[in-house]
Protein backbone atom coordinates (compact mmCIF):
# COMPACT_ATOMS: atom_id res chain seq x y z
CA UNK A 1 0.00 0.00 0.00
CA UNK A 2 1.00 3.75 -0.66
CA UNK A 3 0.80 6.08 2.01
CA UNK A 4 -2.16 7.54 0.56
CA UNK A 5 -4.14 4.39 1.05
CA UNK A 6 -2.36 3.62 4.12
CA UNK A 7 -3.60 7.08 5.59
CA UNK A 8 -7.62 6.27 4.16
CA UNK A 9 -7.66 2.91 6.03
CA UNK A 10 -6.03 4.35 8.96
CA UNK A 11 -9.00 6.83 8.69
CA UNK A 12 -11.47 4.12 7.93
CA UNK A 13 -10.71 1.49 10.70
CA UNK A 14 -10.80 4.48 13.28
CA UNK A 15 -13.78 6.22 12.01
CA UNK A 16 -15.48 3.66 9.98
CA UNK A 17 -15.67 6.44 7.62
CA UNK A 18 -14.39 6.30 3.83
CA UNK A 19 -13.11 9.50 3.52
CA UNK A 20 -11.40 8.59 -0.51
CA UNK A 21 -14.10 10.86 -2.15
CA UNK A 22 -13.44 13.99 -0.71
CA UNK A 23 -10.13 14.21 0.26
CA UNK A 24 -9.95 18.07 1.56
CA UNK A 25 -12.81 17.37 3.89
CA UNK A 26 -11.89 18.81 7.63
CA UNK A 27 -12.06 15.77 9.30
CA UNK A 28 -11.89 17.99 12.64
CA UNK A 29 -14.72 20.03 12.23
CA UNK A 30 -17.00 17.60 10.76
CA UNK A 31 -16.43 16.09 14.68
CA UNK A 32 -15.12 12.63 12.07
CA UNK A 33 -12.24 12.88 14.12
CA UNK A 34 -11.92 13.96 17.78
CA UNK A 35 -9.06 14.28 20.18
CA UNK A 36 -9.33 11.11 20.85
CA UNK A 37 -9.37 9.58 17.70
CA UNK A 38 -6.14 12.08 16.70
CA UNK A 39 -4.86 10.48 19.19
CA UNK A 40 -5.23 6.79 17.45
CA UNK A 41 -4.51 8.50 14.24
CA UNK A 42 -1.00 9.44 15.76
CA UNK A 43 -0.54 5.91 17.11
CA UNK A 44 -1.14 4.65 13.73
CA UNK A 45 0.77 6.83 11.83
CA UNK A 46 3.86 6.48 13.80
CA UNK A 47 3.59 2.42 13.87
CA UNK A 48 2.30 1.62 10.14
CA UNK A 49 3.99 4.68 8.78
CA UNK A 50 7.26 4.98 10.56
CA UNK A 51 7.20 9.05 11.06
CA UNK A 52 7.46 10.74 14.35
CA UNK A 53 4.75 13.53 14.56
CA UNK A 54 6.50 15.66 17.45
CA UNK A 55 3.95 15.97 19.46
CA UNK A 56 4.40 18.99 21.88
CA UNK A 57 4.05 21.19 18.79
CA UNK A 58 1.05 19.37 17.55
CA UNK A 59 -0.65 22.19 15.30
CA UNK A 60 -4.45 20.88 14.38
CA UNK A 61 -4.50 23.06 11.37
CA UNK A 62 -1.85 21.33 9.45
CA UNK A 63 -3.68 17.82 10.00
CA UNK A 64 -7.22 18.60 9.19
CA UNK A 65 -7.70 16.58 5.30
CA UNK A 66 -6.65 13.50 4.49
CA UNK A 67 -5.15 15.22 1.81
CA UNK A 68 -2.96 17.27 4.12
CA UNK A 69 -1.99 14.23 6.57
CA UNK A 70 -0.76 12.64 3.20
CA UNK A 71 1.43 15.26 2.31
CA UNK A 72 2.43 15.86 5.92
CA UNK A 73 3.59 11.86 6.37
CA UNK A 74 5.28 11.89 2.87
CA UNK A 75 7.45 15.13 4.16
CA UNK A 76 8.52 13.24 7.05
CA UNK A 77 8.97 9.69 5.39
CA UNK B 1 -12.39 3.80 61.75
CA UNK B 2 -14.04 6.51 60.37
CA UNK B 3 -12.60 7.69 57.07
CA UNK B 4 -13.58 11.49 57.77
CA UNK B 5 -12.36 11.34 61.19
CA UNK B 6 -8.97 9.93 59.87
CA UNK B 7 -8.90 12.07 56.76
CA UNK B 8 -9.27 15.38 59.58
CA UNK B 9 -6.47 13.75 62.13
CA UNK B 10 -3.93 12.85 58.67
CA UNK B 11 -4.68 16.90 57.88
CA UNK B 12 -3.76 18.35 61.28
CA UNK B 13 -0.92 16.26 61.33
CA UNK B 14 0.28 16.99 57.66
CA UNK B 15 -0.75 20.53 58.36
CA UNK B 16 2.48 22.10 56.34
CA UNK B 17 2.16 19.56 53.64
CA UNK B 18 0.88 20.39 49.90
CA UNK B 19 -2.82 18.50 49.35
CA UNK B 20 -3.20 20.07 45.81
CA UNK B 21 -1.02 21.43 43.44
CA UNK B 22 -3.05 22.88 40.62
CA UNK B 23 -0.75 23.76 37.85
CA UNK B 24 1.54 25.41 40.09
CA UNK B 25 -1.43 26.84 42.51
CA UNK B 26 -1.07 25.00 46.15
CA UNK B 27 -2.93 24.74 48.74
CA UNK B 28 -1.78 22.57 52.18
CA UNK B 29 -3.87 20.26 54.41
CA UNK B 30 -4.63 22.92 56.96
CA UNK B 31 -5.93 24.72 53.61
CA UNK B 32 -8.31 21.53 53.70
CA UNK B 33 -8.84 21.41 57.01
CA UNK B 34 -9.70 25.13 57.56
CA UNK B 35 -11.73 25.45 54.37
CA UNK B 36 -13.91 22.12 55.39
CA UNK B 37 -14.14 22.76 58.50
CA UNK B 38 -15.62 26.27 57.72
CA UNK B 39 -17.69 24.57 54.80
CA UNK B 40 -19.32 21.97 56.95
CA UNK B 41 -20.36 24.45 59.66
CA UNK B 42 -22.20 26.85 56.86
CA UNK B 43 -23.75 23.67 55.72
CA UNK B 44 -24.98 22.57 59.30
CA UNK B 45 -26.43 25.87 59.59
CA UNK B 46 -28.77 25.73 56.40
CA UNK B 47 -30.41 22.68 58.52
CA UNK B 48 -31.22 20.28 55.64
CA UNK B 49 -33.14 17.06 55.44
CA UNK B 50 -30.60 14.49 57.74
CA UNK B 51 -28.44 12.92 54.59
CA UNK B 52 -30.10 14.57 52.12
CA UNK B 53 -27.52 14.52 49.65
CA UNK B 54 -25.44 17.69 47.72
CA UNK B 55 -24.64 18.42 44.59
CA UNK B 56 -20.83 19.86 43.92
CA UNK B 57 -20.65 21.20 40.49
CA UNK B 58 -17.05 21.66 39.64
CA UNK B 59 -13.76 20.03 38.20
CA UNK B 60 -10.69 19.74 38.93
CA UNK B 61 -9.89 22.81 41.49
CA UNK B 62 -9.27 23.11 45.28
CA UNK B 63 -12.33 23.48 46.51
CA UNK B 64 -13.86 20.56 44.61
CA UNK B 65 -12.84 18.54 47.41
CA UNK B 66 -13.10 20.78 50.16
CA UNK B 67 -17.05 20.98 49.33
CA UNK B 68 -16.62 17.20 48.81
CA UNK B 69 -15.03 16.70 52.10
CA UNK B 70 -17.70 19.42 53.60
CA UNK B 71 -20.32 17.30 53.05
CA UNK B 72 -19.04 14.18 54.19
CA UNK B 73 -18.48 15.90 57.95
CA UNK B 74 -21.69 17.23 58.24
CA UNK B 75 -23.11 13.89 57.42
CA UNK B 76 -24.28 14.49 53.89
CA UNK B 77 -23.69 12.61 50.52
CA UNK B 78 -22.44 14.62 47.30
CA UNK B 79 -22.97 13.83 44.08
CA UNK B 80 -20.27 15.28 41.58
CA UNK B 81 -21.34 16.78 38.35
CA UNK B 82 -18.56 17.97 36.09
CA UNK B 83 -18.72 21.51 34.77
CA UNK B 84 -18.34 20.22 31.25
CA UNK B 85 -21.78 18.61 31.14
CA UNK B 86 -24.58 19.36 30.23
CA UNK B 87 -27.01 21.86 31.88
CA UNK B 88 -29.80 19.04 31.32
CA UNK B 89 -27.66 16.40 33.12
CA UNK B 90 -27.71 19.11 35.70
CA UNK B 91 -31.27 19.74 36.05
CA UNK B 92 -32.57 15.63 35.04
CA UNK B 93 -30.03 14.88 38.78
CA UNK B 94 -31.93 17.29 40.72
CA UNK B 95 -34.86 15.57 39.34
CA UNK B 96 -33.83 12.42 40.62
CA UNK B 97 -31.93 12.95 43.61
CA UNK B 98 -34.08 16.03 45.17
CA UNK B 99 -30.99 17.57 46.35
CA UNK B 100 -31.40 20.62 48.22
CA UNK B 101 -28.63 22.17 47.67
CA UNK B 102 -25.93 22.84 45.07
CA UNK B 103 -22.34 23.54 45.87
CA UNK B 104 -21.28 25.35 42.64
CA UNK B 105 -17.43 25.98 42.54
CA UNK B 106 -17.77 27.11 39.25
CA UNK B 107 -20.97 29.16 37.79
CA UNK B 108 -23.89 27.54 37.01
CA UNK B 109 -25.02 27.20 33.57
CA UNK B 110 -28.79 27.48 34.47
CA UNK B 111 -31.26 28.10 37.42
CA UNK B 112 -32.13 25.39 39.28
CA UNK B 113 -35.66 26.66 40.83
CA UNK B 114 -36.27 25.73 44.62
CA UNK B 115 -32.89 24.42 45.53
CA UNK B 116 -30.36 26.48 47.51
CA UNK B 117 -26.78 26.99 46.25
CA UNK B 118 -23.64 28.10 47.57
CA UNK B 119 -22.89 29.98 44.35
CA UNK B 120 -18.59 30.75 43.56
CA UNK B 121 -18.70 34.11 45.39
CA UNK B 122 -19.85 32.80 48.53
CA UNK B 123 -18.00 29.70 48.66
CA UNK B 124 -14.74 31.97 48.54
CA UNK B 125 -15.98 34.33 50.49
CA UNK B 126 -16.78 30.89 53.41
CA UNK B 127 -13.69 29.32 52.61
CA UNK B 128 -12.13 32.43 54.45
CA UNK B 129 -13.35 31.93 57.68
CA UNK B 130 -11.92 30.20 60.58
CA UNK B 131 -14.64 28.43 62.18
CA UNK B 132 -13.92 25.77 64.99
CA UNK B 133 -15.80 22.31 64.05
CA UNK B 134 -15.99 19.43 66.11
CA UNK B 135 -17.03 16.28 63.93
CA UNK B 136 -20.17 15.08 65.96
CA UNK B 137 -22.10 13.31 62.97
CA UNK B 138 -19.62 12.84 59.67
CA UNK B 139 -20.89 9.92 56.78
CA UNK B 140 -20.30 6.64 58.84
CA UNK B 141 -21.69 2.99 58.36
CA UNK B 142 -23.89 2.13 55.64
CA UNK B 143 -24.87 5.83 55.13
CA UNK B 144 -23.82 7.62 51.41
CA UNK B 145 -20.83 8.73 50.85
CA UNK B 146 -20.71 9.81 47.05
CA UNK B 147 -23.48 9.49 44.34
CA UNK B 148 -21.89 9.40 40.96
CA UNK B 149 -24.17 9.22 38.14
CA UNK B 150 -23.93 6.81 35.33
CA UNK B 151 -25.52 6.91 32.02
CA UNK B 152 -29.29 4.51 32.55
CA UNK B 153 -31.50 2.67 29.32
CA UNK B 154 -34.62 5.41 28.90
CA UNK B 155 -32.58 8.78 29.20
CA UNK B 156 -32.90 8.45 32.66
CA UNK B 157 -29.01 8.51 34.46
CA UNK B 158 -28.81 6.17 37.29
CA UNK B 159 -27.16 7.63 40.23
CA UNK B 160 -25.24 4.83 42.57
CA UNK B 161 -25.18 5.46 46.10
CA UNK B 162 -21.62 4.27 47.86
CA UNK B 163 -21.62 4.20 51.54
CA UNK B 164 -18.96 4.89 53.82
CA UNK B 165 -17.72 1.43 54.60
CA UNK B 166 -18.21 0.49 50.89
CA UNK B 167 -15.81 3.27 50.55
CA UNK B 168 -13.52 2.68 53.20
CA UNK B 169 -13.45 -1.25 52.30
CA UNK B 170 -12.34 -0.05 48.58
CA UNK B 171 -9.53 2.75 50.00
CA UNK B 172 -8.01 -0.01 52.53
CA UNK B 173 -7.64 -2.31 49.86
CA UNK B 174 -5.97 0.02 47.43
CA UNK B 175 -3.80 1.39 50.24
CA UNK B 176 -2.78 -2.27 51.63
CA UNK B 177 -2.48 -4.21 48.22
CA UNK B 178 -0.58 -2.01 45.52
CA UNK B 179 2.45 -0.74 47.37
CA UNK B 180 2.08 2.90 47.57
CA UNK B 181 4.79 4.64 49.99
CA UNK B 182 3.42 7.08 52.82
CA UNK B 183 3.38 10.77 51.18
CA UNK B 184 2.17 9.37 48.04
CA UNK B 185 1.89 12.04 44.99
CA UNK B 186 -1.05 10.99 42.90
CA UNK B 187 -2.05 12.36 39.85
CA UNK B 188 -5.56 13.85 39.71
CA UNK B 189 -7.13 13.33 35.88
CA UNK B 190 -10.05 11.76 35.87
CA UNK B 191 -13.40 14.24 36.72
CA UNK B 192 -14.76 13.88 39.63
CA UNK B 193 -18.07 12.51 38.39
CA UNK B 194 -16.30 9.65 36.76
CA UNK B 195 -15.40 7.40 39.77
CA UNK B 196 -11.85 6.29 38.32
CA UNK B 197 -11.13 9.89 40.36
CA UNK B 198 -11.94 8.10 43.74
CA UNK B 199 -8.49 5.49 43.53
CA UNK B 200 -6.50 8.42 43.40
CA UNK B 201 -8.11 11.01 45.84
CA UNK B 202 -8.94 8.56 48.83
CA UNK B 203 -5.47 7.10 49.06
CA UNK B 204 -3.43 10.10 48.78
CA UNK B 205 -5.03 11.90 51.20
CA UNK B 206 -5.27 8.54 53.99
CA UNK B 207 -1.47 8.57 52.97
CA UNK B 208 -0.74 12.25 53.55
CA UNK B 209 0.05 12.27 50.28
CA UNK B 210 -0.32 15.11 47.19
CA UNK B 211 -2.61 15.48 44.39
CA UNK B 212 -1.45 16.69 41.26
CA UNK B 213 -4.03 17.91 38.51
CA UNK B 214 -5.11 17.94 35.25
CA UNK B 215 -8.06 19.72 34.08
CA UNK B 216 -9.54 19.07 30.92
CA UNK B 217 -8.73 22.35 29.28
CA UNK B 218 -5.31 21.54 29.48
CA UNK B 219 -5.22 17.52 28.77
CA UNK B 220 -7.64 18.67 25.67
CA UNK B 221 -4.53 20.54 23.74
CA UNK B 222 -1.38 18.77 23.46
CA UNK B 223 0.62 21.39 23.11
CA UNK B 224 -0.65 22.67 26.93
CA UNK B 225 -0.97 19.48 28.21
CA UNK B 226 2.52 18.07 27.64
CA UNK B 227 4.32 21.24 28.92
CA UNK B 228 2.41 20.93 32.10
CA UNK B 229 3.40 16.29 32.10
CA UNK B 230 6.96 17.90 32.26
CA UNK B 231 6.34 19.73 35.34
CA UNK B 232 4.41 16.48 37.28
CA UNK B 233 6.48 14.78 39.99
CA UNK B 234 4.26 12.17 40.82
CA UNK B 235 4.83 8.79 41.82
CA UNK B 236 0.95 7.12 41.27
CA UNK B 237 -0.49 7.49 38.16
CA UNK B 238 -4.35 6.54 38.05
CA UNK B 239 -6.38 7.03 34.78
CA UNK B 240 -7.72 5.33 31.74
CA UNK B 241 -5.67 3.21 29.32
CA UNK B 242 -6.86 6.33 26.61
CA UNK B 243 -5.02 8.86 28.51
CA UNK B 244 -2.00 6.90 29.25
CA UNK B 245 -1.71 6.82 25.61
CA UNK B 246 -1.89 9.77 24.78
CA UNK B 247 0.85 10.44 27.00
CA UNK B 248 2.65 7.90 25.32
CA UNK B 249 2.60 9.91 21.93
CA UNK B 250 5.53 11.88 23.88
CA UNK B 251 9.02 10.49 23.69
CA UNK B 252 9.83 12.03 26.92
CA UNK B 253 7.49 10.31 28.65
CA UNK B 254 9.75 7.68 30.28
CA UNK B 255 11.51 6.67 33.64
CA UNK B 256 14.29 8.75 32.27
CA UNK B 257 12.32 11.97 32.85
CA UNK B 258 10.16 10.92 35.27
CA UNK B 259 12.44 8.53 37.82
CA UNK B 260 9.69 9.15 40.73
CA UNK B 261 6.78 7.65 38.83
CA UNK B 262 6.41 4.12 39.99
CA UNK B 263 2.81 2.85 39.98
CA UNK B 264 0.42 3.22 37.39
CA UNK B 265 -3.06 1.84 37.94
CA UNK B 266 -5.82 1.74 35.02
CA UNK B 267 -9.64 1.19 35.12
CA UNK B 268 -12.38 2.08 33.56
CA UNK B 269 -11.67 0.42 29.82
CA UNK B 270 -9.88 -2.56 28.81
CA UNK B 271 -5.99 -2.56 28.99
CA UNK B 272 -4.94 -3.73 25.74
CA UNK B 273 -1.48 -5.70 26.19
CA UNK B 274 0.26 -3.17 22.77
CA UNK B 275 -0.27 -0.14 25.72
CA UNK B 276 0.92 -2.24 28.52
CA UNK B 277 3.92 -3.20 26.26
CA UNK B 278 4.94 0.10 25.59
CA UNK B 279 4.33 1.61 28.98
CA UNK B 280 6.81 -1.24 30.08
CA UNK B 281 9.47 -0.14 27.26
CA UNK B 282 9.29 3.19 29.03
CA UNK B 283 9.08 2.85 32.22
CA UNK B 284 10.41 -0.94 33.15
CA UNK B 285 10.82 -0.50 36.74
CA UNK B 286 7.76 0.60 37.30
CA UNK B 287 4.94 -1.70 38.49
CA UNK B 288 1.81 -1.64 36.38
CA UNK B 289 -1.40 -2.84 37.27
CA UNK B 290 -4.93 -3.54 35.60
CA UNK B 291 -7.88 -3.32 37.47
CA UNK B 292 -11.45 -3.95 36.96
CA UNK B 293 -14.85 -2.87 38.41
CA UNK B 294 -18.67 -1.14 38.01
CA UNK B 295 -19.17 1.71 39.78
CA UNK B 296 -21.68 -0.09 41.43
CA UNK B 297 -19.05 -2.18 43.67
CA UNK B 298 -17.09 1.21 44.13
CA UNK B 299 -14.18 1.31 41.75
CA UNK B 300 -12.60 -1.41 41.28
CA UNK B 301 -12.55 -5.23 43.00
CA UNK B 302 -10.19 -6.84 41.07
CA UNK B 303 -6.26 -6.63 40.37
CA UNK B 304 -3.44 -7.78 38.93
CA UNK B 305 0.19 -6.36 38.44
CA UNK B 306 0.93 -6.45 34.73
CA UNK B 307 4.48 -7.95 34.71
CA UNK B 308 6.79 -9.62 31.52
CA UNK B 309 5.59 -12.83 32.18
CA UNK B 310 1.82 -12.18 32.07
CA UNK B 311 2.61 -9.71 28.91
CA UNK B 312 4.21 -13.14 27.60
CA UNK B 313 1.66 -14.66 28.35
CA UNK B 314 -1.80 -13.12 27.15
CA UNK B 315 -3.08 -11.62 24.33
CA UNK B 316 -5.78 -10.17 25.99
CA UNK B 317 -4.57 -9.12 29.13
CA UNK B 318 -6.46 -10.44 32.26
CA UNK B 319 -8.67 -7.79 34.82
CA UNK B 320 -7.32 -9.92 37.71
CA UNK B 321 -7.95 -11.55 41.39
CA UNK B 322 -11.14 -10.76 43.30
CA UNK B 323 -9.96 -8.78 46.56
CA UNK B 324 -9.22 -10.49 49.47
CA UNK B 325 -12.74 -9.88 51.10
CA UNK B 326 -15.23 -9.96 47.63
CA UNK B 327 -16.42 -13.03 46.01
CA UNK B 328 -16.42 -12.89 42.05
CA UNK B 329 -17.81 -15.48 39.72
CA UNK B 330 -18.73 -16.27 36.26
CA UNK B 331 -22.63 -17.46 36.13
CA UNK B 332 -21.26 -19.66 33.74
CA UNK B 333 -24.19 -20.63 30.86
CA UNK B 334 -21.94 -21.20 27.77
CA UNK B 335 -20.15 -24.48 26.64
CA UNK B 336 -16.98 -21.70 26.52
CA UNK B 337 -17.69 -21.75 30.37
CA UNK B 338 -18.09 -17.59 29.73
CA UNK B 339 -21.01 -15.95 31.35
CA UNK B 340 -22.04 -12.83 33.43
CA UNK B 341 -19.72 -11.56 35.97
CA UNK B 342 -20.77 -11.38 39.59
CA UNK B 343 -19.51 -9.99 42.49
CA UNK B 344 -20.65 -9.83 45.65
CA UNK B 345 -18.62 -8.35 48.47
CA UNK B 346 -18.45 -5.38 50.74
CA UNK B 347 -17.97 -2.96 48.82
CA UNK B 348 -21.17 -3.39 46.63
CA UNK B 349 -23.55 -0.82 46.51
CA UNK B 350 -26.62 -0.74 48.02
CA UNK B 351 -28.33 0.43 44.82
CA UNK B 352 -29.85 3.44 42.73
CA UNK B 353 -30.87 6.54 44.05
CA UNK B 354 -34.80 6.31 43.95
CA UNK B 355 -35.01 3.70 41.35
CA UNK B 356 -35.97 0.77 43.84
CA UNK B 357 -37.10 -1.24 40.35
CA UNK B 358 -33.95 -1.05 38.55
CA UNK B 359 -32.18 -1.86 42.02
CA UNK B 360 -33.65 -5.02 42.33
CA UNK B 361 -33.28 -5.78 38.63
CA UNK B 362 -29.40 -5.60 39.03
CA UNK B 363 -28.98 -6.78 43.15
CA UNK B 364 -29.74 -9.99 44.70
CA UNK B 365 -30.24 -9.32 48.48
CA UNK B 366 -28.84 -11.42 50.25
CA UNK B 367 -27.64 -12.51 54.12
CA UNK B 368 -24.14 -10.53 53.91
CA UNK B 369 -23.65 -8.33 50.69
CA UNK B 370 -26.11 -7.70 48.05
CA UNK B 371 -24.46 -9.70 44.29
CA UNK B 372 -24.59 -7.21 42.03
CA UNK B 373 -25.14 -8.28 38.03
CA UNK B 374 -22.48 -6.80 35.79
CA UNK B 375 -24.13 -7.63 32.41
CA UNK B 376 -20.29 -7.89 31.76
CA UNK B 377 -19.26 -11.31 29.80
CA UNK B 378 -16.20 -12.85 31.70
CA UNK B 379 -14.64 -16.40 32.42
CA UNK B 380 -12.65 -17.43 34.88
CA UNK B 381 -9.64 -19.78 35.43
CA UNK B 382 -9.70 -22.00 38.42
CA UNK B 383 -7.52 -20.06 40.72
CA UNK B 384 -9.75 -17.35 40.00
CA UNK B 385 -8.21 -14.95 37.56
CA UNK B 386 -10.60 -13.20 35.43
CA UNK B 387 -10.53 -12.20 31.73
CA UNK B 388 -13.38 -9.78 30.44
CA UNK B 389 -15.18 -10.79 27.16
CA UNK B 390 -17.32 -7.57 26.49
CA UNK B 391 -21.38 -6.89 27.20
CA UNK B 392 -24.19 -8.65 27.28
CA UNK B 393 -26.48 -5.89 26.25
CA UNK B 394 -25.70 -2.62 24.44
CA UNK B 395 -23.70 -0.78 26.99
CA UNK B 396 -20.50 0.32 25.84
CA UNK B 397 -17.13 2.12 26.42
CA UNK B 398 -15.71 4.92 24.80
CA UNK B 399 -12.37 6.04 25.81
CA UNK B 400 -13.18 5.18 29.52
CA UNK B 401 -16.56 6.32 29.53
CA UNK B 402 -19.78 4.30 30.42
CA UNK B 403 -22.52 4.77 27.72
CA UNK B 404 -25.91 3.18 27.40
CA UNK B 405 -26.66 2.95 23.48
CA UNK B 406 -30.33 2.75 24.08
CA UNK B 407 -30.04 6.21 26.30
CA UNK B 408 -28.44 7.87 23.15
CA UNK B 409 -31.54 6.46 20.56
CA UNK B 410 -34.03 7.86 23.25
CA UNK B 411 -32.41 11.11 22.41
CA UNK B 412 -31.56 10.65 18.93
CA UNK B 413 -35.11 9.70 18.04
CA UNK B 414 -36.87 12.62 19.93
CA UNK B 415 -35.12 14.68 17.83
CA UNK B 416 -38.16 16.08 15.02
CA UNK B 417 -36.22 15.07 11.33
CA UNK B 418 -35.77 12.04 12.85
CA UNK B 419 -37.97 8.36 12.04
CA UNK B 420 -35.91 5.81 12.95
CA UNK B 421 -32.37 6.30 14.20
CA UNK B 422 -29.67 3.94 15.81
CA UNK B 423 -26.16 4.60 17.54
CA UNK B 424 -23.99 1.74 16.48
CA UNK B 425 -20.77 1.72 18.02
CA UNK B 426 -17.22 1.40 15.87
CA UNK B 427 -14.60 -1.17 16.78
CA UNK B 428 -10.97 -0.69 16.09
CA UNK B 429 -8.45 -3.72 15.93
CA UNK B 430 -7.99 -3.54 19.35
CA UNK B 431 -11.81 -4.48 20.11
CA UNK B 432 -12.09 -0.86 21.81
CA UNK B 433 -14.49 1.69 20.61
CA UNK B 434 -13.31 4.13 18.26
CA UNK B 435 -15.98 5.73 16.96
CA UNK B 436 -20.13 6.32 17.46
CA UNK B 437 -22.22 6.15 14.00
CA UNK B 438 -25.29 7.03 13.94
CA UNK B 439 -28.10 5.31 11.14
CA UNK B 440 -31.26 7.46 10.53
CA UNK B 441 -34.38 7.42 8.40
CA UNK B 442 -35.69 10.94 8.17
CA UNK B 443 -39.10 11.26 8.94
CA UNK B 444 -39.81 13.25 5.77
CA UNK B 445 -38.38 13.09 2.17
CA UNK B 446 -38.68 17.23 2.54
CA UNK B 447 -35.53 16.89 5.29
CA UNK B 448 -33.37 14.90 2.29
CA UNK B 449 -33.69 17.85 0.32
CA UNK B 450 -31.35 19.53 2.51
CA UNK B 451 -27.83 18.73 2.64
CA UNK B 452 -26.79 15.90 5.02
CA UNK B 453 -24.20 18.29 6.08
CA UNK B 454 -26.49 20.46 7.19
CA UNK B 455 -29.02 18.18 8.48
CA UNK B 456 -26.64 16.58 10.26
CA UNK B 457 -25.05 19.90 12.14
CA UNK B 458 -28.95 20.52 12.91
CA UNK B 459 -29.48 17.44 14.93
CA UNK B 460 -25.98 17.82 16.60
CA UNK B 461 -26.41 20.80 17.96
CA UNK B 462 -30.06 19.77 19.41
CA UNK B 463 -28.12 16.30 21.17
CA UNK B 464 -25.66 19.04 22.07
CA UNK B 465 -27.75 20.26 25.01
CA UNK B 466 -29.37 16.51 26.14
CA UNK B 467 -25.79 14.60 25.47
CA UNK B 468 -22.48 14.29 27.57
CA UNK B 469 -19.61 15.52 24.82
CA UNK B 470 -18.22 12.10 24.73
CA UNK B 471 -21.69 10.28 23.72
CA UNK B 472 -21.58 12.70 20.43
CA UNK B 473 -21.72 10.01 17.09
CA UNK B 474 -18.90 11.45 15.10
CA UNK B 475 -20.72 10.49 11.88
CA UNK B 476 -24.48 10.20 10.66
CA UNK B 477 -25.49 8.15 7.67
CA UNK B 478 -28.98 8.72 6.32
CA UNK B 479 -30.92 5.39 5.07
CA UNK B 480 -34.08 4.52 3.48
CA UNK B 481 -34.81 2.07 6.14
CA UNK B 482 -32.87 0.42 8.72
CA UNK B 483 -32.51 -3.66 8.80
CA UNK B 484 -35.52 -4.47 11.25
CA UNK B 485 -35.39 -8.09 13.31
CA UNK B 486 -38.17 -10.57 14.05
CA UNK B 487 -39.74 -8.26 16.48
CA UNK B 488 -40.29 -4.94 14.24
CA UNK B 489 -37.29 -3.22 15.64
CA UNK B 490 -34.23 -1.94 14.50
CA UNK B 491 -32.16 -4.93 14.23
CA UNK B 492 -29.06 -3.34 16.06
CA UNK B 493 -26.61 -6.21 15.83
CA UNK B 494 -27.05 -6.68 12.42
CA UNK B 495 -26.25 -2.85 11.37
CA UNK B 496 -22.89 -3.53 14.49
CA UNK B 497 -21.64 -6.44 11.94
CA UNK B 498 -22.16 -4.26 9.32
CA UNK B 499 -20.20 -1.75 10.34
CA UNK B 500 -17.63 -4.30 11.62
CA UNK B 501 -16.87 -7.02 9.48
CA UNK B 502 -14.12 -8.19 10.66
CA UNK B 503 -15.65 -8.31 14.49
Amino acid sequence: MDTKQTIIAILQDITGADVSDDLDQNIFDSGLVDSMATVEMLLELQDQCGIDVPISEFDRNQWNTPNKIIEKVASMQ
Amino acid sequence: MNLVQEIDTIAQQNAARIVYDNLGTTNTYRDLKQRSDALAAQIDRLALADHAPIIVYGDQTFNTIVAMLACAKSGHAYIPVDRHSPAERLTMIEEISHAPLVIAINALPIALPGVQVIAPAALNLICQQVVPYSLTHPVNGDQIFYIIFTSGTTGKPKGVQISHDNLRSFVDWMVQDFGLPQHVVGLSQTAYSFDLSVMDLYPTLLLGGELQALDRETTGDFKRLFSALGNLKINFWVSTPSFADICLLAKTFDQAHYPQLTHFCFCGEELTASTARRLKQRFPQARIFNTYGPTETTVAVTAIEITDDILNRYDRLPIGYAKADTRVWVASTGADQSGEIMISGPTVSQGYLNAPDKTAQAFDPSDQYPAYHTGDVGVQTADGLLFFGGRMDFQIKMHGYRIELEEMNHYLNKQPQVHQGVIVPKYNHEHKVAALIAYVVTKTKQDLAQTNATLTETIKRALQTELMPYMMPQQFVYRDQLPLNMNGKVDIKALIKEVNPNG
